[in-house]
């Protein structure tokens, strides 16, 4: 059974539906890419799941149970985390601070000096800047912080949403890297990427997204090389 | 000559009664730094806090200062009912709505206020001596009051960046839905901070209420006062909030030693528009 179930999922904002019935799933310790043009819903996907929006009509099953009505401040608790879109840091407040802000949940904060440790380990920039605001930081420090922030949380299924955005190669291949040690870690993953080459390059199974639906899926490898994908979302 | 003696008595005793004004800014500023929420209910919370000291003391013997306690309480306790029925429901609304429903919550405390207790004038009668430094006189009452709003701000300040709830609400006023996706219920951490800034306008209140007499409506006067203090300070920054409240202090104490103190609104709302035109983000720097 699928670790994290979307199954017919509708949503939008206000009047505007966005999501027209989206079903997906993740498989425990595997690494899932999302991908899909620019304003398909992969972001309100990714709020319905989270509960920053509400969904219309279909359910969302975590670890079989279901938690498709559940506030956004749960997810944590329950090790369901989201890397947002834009970072969304707390800017006024210290690098350690977000990094204790990420480890709010119960089941965070036992294992905080280790998980501390470890995106330190990962990220050694942000153990230089810990004490520095982290509306400070350049954007590149800041999508670490953002990464590193979602690990402080525990998570069981980490979401990141736009890993890539801005980044210079080098930190992209970099914090790739790091997903790969994550998913070594048995955290499963779902990236939603504007790089669909590098994110599939690197993913077990994937998602196309198209106007609010899975429009394609299958074997990163597989829609790697798939035709369609190749011409509408490589230009190949 | 003579000014300067004036100046002597007025100048010290502004100085200390900026402390109050600093407190009560302090409880309006908090509320605008969490949750973008102007509160003009500040006014009449204040006035509750007077009324507060005035049952304590005159009617039940309490200590002013031990009746802070039982009022600190209540302060909070009110401040999250005020959230939970008014403000939550149109905290993501247009600003003319949390304004609209924290004016109508101004207006039913004036409204059973002004029906239990009339708009004439109460006093508390209580006096906790004075100190002569040299030439200076000062009031025992706003001394101590100096010294209970430099506890509240050492409190509040240790509160918001030393303890766990405290780094919640910066959390949630920085960021409300990155907060709650790290798992901090947001919206209880609303209720607290409403809590808080209710409760520092409420002891402002009680304090000043051994200062002068009052009525419900007295706490009007002081709401303007925390506007203008908000804007020198920086709206949304609590420590701006003190300094600009000792700001305010000095002119008030150094005004009557030359103009008629009439003068004292004229002099402090010309500021409060200067400021918004040169700088409009207060003296000490805003939040945003
Ligand atoms: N808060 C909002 N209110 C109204 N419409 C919104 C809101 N946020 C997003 N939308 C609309 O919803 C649609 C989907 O947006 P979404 O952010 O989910 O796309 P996306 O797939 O993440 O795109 P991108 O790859 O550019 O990030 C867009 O047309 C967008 O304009
Ligand atoms: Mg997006």
């Amino acid at each position: 059974m699928a670790l994290l179930e979307i199954k017919d999922v509708t949503s939008g904002y206000g009047d505007v539906q966005i999501l027209w019935g989206s079903t997906l799933s993740l498989e425990k310790g595997k690494l899932t890419s999302l991908v899909g043009g620019n304003g398909v819903g992969k972001t309100t996907l990714l709020r319905t799941i989270m509960g920053l929006l509400p969904p219309w009509s279909g359910t969302i099953t975590f670890d079989g149970r279901d938690v498709s009505r559940l506030p956004a401040y749960t997810k944590a608790e329950m090790g369901l985390v989201l890397v947002p879109e834009g970072r969304q840091l707390f800017t006024d407040m210290t690098v350690l601070e977000n990094l204790e802000m990420g480890a709010t949940s119960q089941r965070a904060r036992p294992h905080f000096a280790r998980n501390l440790e470890r995106v330190y380990e990962m990220f050694p920039r942000l153990k230089e800047r810990s004490a520095q605001k982290a509306g400070t930081l350049s954007g590149g420090e800041q999508q670490m912080l953002a990464v590193a922030r979602g690990i402080m949380a525990d998570p069981i299924v980490l979401i990141i949403d736009e890993l890539s955005l801005g980044l210079a190669p080098v930190l992209v291949l970099q914090l790739f890297d790091s997903l790969k040690l994550l998913r070594e870690e048995g955290i499963t993953l779902l990236l939603v990427e504007q790089n669909v080459q590098l994110a599939l390059a690197i993913s077990d199974y994937g998602f196309v997204l198209a106007e609010g639906k899975v429009e394609l899926e299958g074997p990163a490898r597989k829609l790697i090389q798939d035709k369609h994908i190749r011409a509408a979302y490589l230009g190949l | 000559m003579q000014q300067f003696s004036l100046l002597l008595t007025s100048l010290p005793d502004g100085i200390l009664l900026g402390f109050v004004y600093g407190l009560a800014a302090m409880g309006l500023t908090l509320i605008w730094g969490v949750m973008n929420v102007i509160n003009l209910s500040h006014g009449p919370i204040i006035a509750l806090g007077m009324f507060g000291t005035f049952f304590l003391f005159m009617r039940a013997g309490v200590n002013p200062y031990v009746g802070l306690i039982p009022i600190a309480v209540v302060g909070v306790l009110l401040g999250v009912l005020i959230y939970v029925i008014a403000v939550h429901r149109v905290i993501n609304a247009p600003h003319l709505s949390s304004l609209l429903a924290t004016f109508s919550v101004n207006m039913i405390i004036i409204g059973l206020g002004t029906a239990a207790l009339t708009t004439s004038p109460y006093n508390v009668d209580f006096s906790a001596g004075s100190f002569k430094i040299g030439p200076v006189t000062l009031l025992g009452t706003r001394l101590i009051a100096a010294l209970v709003t430099m506890l509240f701000t050492g409190g509040l300040y240790l509160f918001l960046y030393r303890t766990r709830p405290g780094k919640f609400i910066r959390a949630v006023a920085n960021n409300r839905a990155a907060a709650e996706l790290m798992g901090v219920p947001s919206t209880r951490i609303l209720a607290l901070s409403f809590g808080l800034g209710t409760m520092l306008a409420m002891v402002s209140g009680a304090l000043i209420a051994t200062f002068f007499p009052f009525s419900i409506l007295a706490g009007g006067s002081y709401e303007l006062k925390s506007f203008v203090i908000g804007v020198l300070g920086g709206l949304g920054n609590p420590i701006g909030a003190l300094f600009g409240g000792l700001i305010l202090g000095v002119i008030e104490g150094i005004i009557p030693a030359f103009l008629e103190t009439s003068w004292v609104p004229v002099i402090e709302f010309a500021l409060f528009v200067l400021i918004l035109l040169v700088r409009p983000s207060g003296l000490f720097g805003a939040k945003k």
